[in-house]
């Protein structure tokens, strides 16, 4: 009877918890990362934080977004731009270069949370505030050519010189059209203007730096916000920020976009919930006082963790969603380093010969249950620019000692290879470092180890912290055999993909990208990797606005690759997402909204059983435990 | 005593001066650049464009102008803004975080030591007794358990476990700081109390996994201390005296023996204030430690240097009144 009594209680706890989110029609959110800034900063100038942008796509709506088909649609502008419609023109302007000249139209509905519609002056203010003299952007190269052309109150044209593919793919991310509440921020901006007038941006630029960013806090902290210093244009706007604590944000009435059935039937109140360990955050989700979590929140491992799958059914779904964040081993192709030399890792056989030797599907299944699956190039499979049909490295050691024998590797007495280079005997002997601390790299590492030692190659690991490998006197520096052998860590792979990480020369901008002392060590190219074909077939591939003939490029440029390998492809990183069952339309994918975070479409965002009408499967874009 | 105060308080200028010099340049020699990560995610970024950049962050100058520039600003009293945060580093720092630190390890410090005196008195009168073997155990325990351990056991235990399987058992937080502010106080939207009582319950569990080492220390301390006084001959002669034994123990014995302590103490406060970063961690607290710790891995400059030079000078400041109060409690000390 005790113990009937018991589950009783426990029952109907087990029923409260299940129903906190609908109940209130809420949706609370957990973090693990605070934003530093919200609303204010909309040129990222003080905060591009990853959180930032996911909360922002609350408050503010794109003319464009980005769908979780990585298909843009329209939210504040009234159609995307094609070059079917006509709103989208391409010109050849000389020397390889292109213009491009994009006509939009603001919704007539579309208006601020206090009521003021929104109209071409919030355009002209964004791209005024933009190109002011030493505005310290994050993304220069787009500020400098971009140009904005203001035809009446709805209507613009942005013009692009010269001009990438990506300029066409608008939203919040990549080229941004942007616009700022003018008549909220103007004013304080005109003082910010008549103090900079006599400033120098060489001579004064941390003045004015002090300036632009004193502008934008005055917009963004949590007491300015608070006090309800910001309007907002998405569906919903910031009612409250408890530093350490939360955000919480509620419907904004003046959203012109309804979902279905009305927007009472979908969520009111929307929380973030800040707690930064994720060890803390995982006890909070498995206490159920988080109905889903942000893109920045549990980590893989934790997704997986025992104490939450025991828990999940019936209350949670486990989704993993494959994200565009490449790992990967690049390697040292420099010659002029001997160790390069004698290992011959300019060539490309004992890259492929490594690739083979290393069991990543026994990796992706024993580390990840086959979650994160492996990669084959560095383009993610969810990038429309993707080839799937590249030669393939399946685990072969047989084949990976036929490649190394081919090159005179021969196995010494102590089992390790060995050959003679000019008159000496060198040993199959390699470095390899990766960013100590990061449990998940140090395990893959081991692994490898113990697969490279298999066909007779020995590993000599040399880890040090991010800061350490990451900072420019290392990264940058292979040419100066700072690291001399392979080097594991991650990329992002982006939808608006340039190549730039393995072109030897972007041929549009003649930027040369591989690190060396010549070019000051700029450039990600960081392995030193020529292939003039694939220079060639990327740069033209940026220039191509014809979809199909853009794909065509870069498929080219995918094959040379994956028979080159200048660097090892591992898998993709997903990211888990542990959601409250019955919670529909909250749905990421690798490019959702432009970042891949959840919240690209929050005004559809509800509770099935509040009559909230499903449109998204996450299923659709995601792997699960089940 | 005045003229030994002056001419200590004296000393600290050069002493400040060079752990400012030794804390500068160790941020600015750790690897990397504040502005390395914006470059990582934008390969379109030109050099001159990432000149500009680091120019308007005053990065482009060699690191002793740096540094002049900092102190000449800080000498009067503006200690720059921070880079991540967008907002002056002093108002970060010390309106933003220390009173939140204050308020955890202060709490912390005073529960460790309203426990370990009387505990440590208790455990040392009663020597060898099955109450004074058990106190000696579990001061080992907490001695030796990891703070981060103990946390994570604690929010696991009073956040999930024990609610799940004890009907009515309330859920402690998971951490962080309650969602209410003090404007919601100042507006009547909460009562003063409702505002304490939600403070007063986020703080439990961090404030019992920080205070553990140290209560667990102290109580080692006290005991022992209390033990060596209970062995000295003027205790003897009190006790020959005819004084009764209570009289012995907290007028006689307890004031001597807690002259070490107040070492102890004087030397732990500027710990307090430098927060403690790992139970910050584990509860999701914004207090000190973890502004401290995100400035270096930031490397958001003004707000470490802010901070860690607040440390340095009041470590400073607290070795000096130690010896001070060590004169006031031991009336054998005398500074000229």
């Amino acid at each position: 009877m005790r113990n009937l009594g018991k589950l009783a209680v426990l029952g109907i706890t087990a029923l409260g918890l299940a129903l906190a989110g609908p109940q209130d029609n809420s949706l609370v959110i957990g973090a693990s990362q605070e934003p530093r800034v919200l609303a204010g900063d909309f040129l990222n100038v003080i905060s591009n934080q990853a959180i930032k942008s996911e909360i922002e796509q609350y408050l503010f709506a794109p003319l464009i977004g980005f769908d979780a088909n990585s298909q843009n649609f329209p939210v504040l502008a009234t159609e995307v731009p094609t070059l079917e419609n006509g709103r989208l023109r391409v010109r050849d302007i000389g020397g390889g270069k292109k213009r491009l000249e994009m006509d939009l139209t603001i919704r007539p509905d579309a208006r601020w949370s206090d009521g003021k519609p929104i109209t071409t002056e919030d355009v002209a203010f964004y791209y005024e505030v933009g190109k002011a003299k030493g505005m310290p952007v994050p993304n220069p190269d787009y500020w400098e050519r971009v140009q904005l052309r203001v035809r009446d109150a709805r209507n613009f044209t942005v013009i692009f010189e010269p001009a990438y593919y990506y300029d066409t793919y608008g939203g919040p991310y990549g080229s941004p059209i942007g616009y700022a509440p003018k008549h909220i921020m103007g004013p304080e901006w005109e003082k910010v203007k008549a103090a900079a007038r006599n400033l120098d941006p060489q001579k004064d630029a941390e003045r004015l730096n002090e300036l632009y960013r004193n502008f934008f806090i005055k917009f963004s902290t949590p007491q300015a916000l608070n006090r309800g210093a910001m309007v907002y244009s998405g569906p919903f706007m910031l009612r409250r920020w408890v530093p350490g604590n939360s955000v919480e944000m509620v419907r904004n009435p003046n959203f012109p976009i309804k979902p279905e059935g009305g927007e009472s039937k979908y969520v009111q109140k929307v929380v973030y919930r800040f707690i930064q360990n994720t060890n803390s955050l995982l006890v909070a989700v498995i206490g159920g006082s988080i109905d889903a979590p942000s893109s920045v929140s549990l980590t893989f491992d934790q997704g997986r963790s025992p104490q939450l799958v025991r828990r999940a059914p019936g209350r949670f779904d486990i989704w993993f969603v494959p994200g565009a964040i490449w790992e990967h081993i690049d390697v040292n192709k420099f010659e002029n380093c001997q160790v390069v030399k004698d290992l011959g890792l300019n060539d490309k056989r004992p890259r492929q010969a490594i690739l083979h030797a290393l069991n990543r599907e026994g990796l992706v299944k024993a580390f990840f249950d086959g979650l994160q699956p492996v990669a084959h190039t560095w383009i993610a499979p969810v990038n429309p620019l993707f080839n799937p049909n590249v030669r393939k490295y399946e685990f072969n050691p047989k084949k990976a000692e036929a490649l190394l024998a081919e090159m005179g590797w021969r196995k010494g007495p102590d089992g390790i290879l060995q050959r003679t280079v000019g008159g000496r005997t060198v040993r199959f002997e390699i470095e390899f470092v990766t960013t100590a601390g990061n449990a998940i790299r140090e395990r893959t590492q081991q692994f490898f180890a113990e697969d490279l030692k298999k066909i007779g190659i020995a590993v000599k690991i040399n880890n040090a912290p991010s800061a350490v490998v990451f900072a420019d006197d290392f990264t940058q520096r292979a040419s100066e055999c700072k690291w001399t052998g392979m080097f594991m860590f991650a990329w992002v792979s982006t939808l608006a993909e340039d190549g730039s990480l393995f072109q030897y020369k972007n041929l549009n901008t003649g930027a040369i990208l591989v690190p060396t002392k010549e070019n000051n060590y700029q450039g990600q190219n960081i392995g030193g990797w020529r292939n003039d074909e694939f220079d060639r077939l990327t740069s033209q591939a940026v220039l191509e606005f014809d979809e199909n003939r853009r794909k065509q490029l870069f498929a080219r440029a995918q094959e040379i690759w994956a028979e080159e390998l200048p660097a090892l492809p591992l898998y993709f990183r997903a990211n888990p997402y542990v959601v409250r069952q019955g919670l529909v339309n909250y749905v990421s994918s690798a490019y959702s909204g432009g970042y891949g975070y959840p919240g690209w479409n929050a005004w559809e965002i509800g509770w099935a059983s509040r009559g909230a009408v499903k449109k998204w499967d996450q299923a659709k874009y995601a792997l699960s435990t089940r | 005593m005045f003229a030994y105060t002056v001419r200590r308080l004296l000393q600290m200028i050069p002493l400040l001066f060079a752990a400012s010099v030794v804390i500068y340049a160790l941020l600015a020699l750790q690897p990397g650049d504040p502005l390395d990560e914006l470059r990582r995610q934008n390969p379109r970024m030109t050099a001159e464009q990432f000149e500009a950049l680091k120019r308007a962050y005053g990065l482009d100058q060699p690191l002793h102008i740096r540094y002049f520039k900092w102190l000449n600003r800080a000498l009067r009293g503006d200690l720059g803004y921070s880079r991540t945060y967008g907002i002056p580093a002093a108002e970060y720092v010390f309106v933003q975080r220390l009173p939140k630190t204050l308020i955890l390890s202060g709490l912390a410090l005073t529960l460790a030591l309203v426990v370990a005196i009387p505990v440590g008195v208790f455990s040392a009168v009663r020597q060898y007794s099955l109450a004074d073997y058990a106190i000696t155990f579990l001061s080992f325990v907490g001695f030796s358990m990891p703070v981060f351990f103990l946390g994570i056991l604690l929010l696991y235990l009073f956040a999930i476990v024990l609610p799940e399987s004890i009907p009515g058992f309330p859920r402690f937080p998971t951490g962080g700081v309650p969602g209410v502010l003090w404007e919601d106080v100042r507006a009547g939207a909460v009562s003063l109390w409702e505002f304490l009582g939600q403070w007063a319950w986020h703080l439990v569990l961090p404030v019992l996994t920080l205070s553990a080492l140290q209560m667990a220390e102290w109580t080692r301390f006290m005991r022992a201390s209390l033990l060596e006084v209970l062995s000295q001959d003027y205790i003897r002669t009190a006790r020959a005296k005819g004084l009764a034994e209570r009289v012995v123990l907290y007028k006689h014995a307890l004031r001597n023996a807690l002259i070490p302590i107040v070492t102890l103490v004087g030397l732990a406060i500027p710990g307090v204030l430098g927060g403690a970063t790992i139970t910050e961690t584990i509860f999701s607290y914004p207090g000190m430690g973890r502004a401290i710790f995100d400035a270096l891995v930031e490397k958001d400059y003004n707000v470490a240097m802010a901070a860690l030079a607040f440390l340095a000078l009041m470590t400073a400041l607290f070795n000096l009144l130690a010896d001070l109060a060590y004169a006031v409690v031991d009336p054998r000390i005398r500074y000229s």
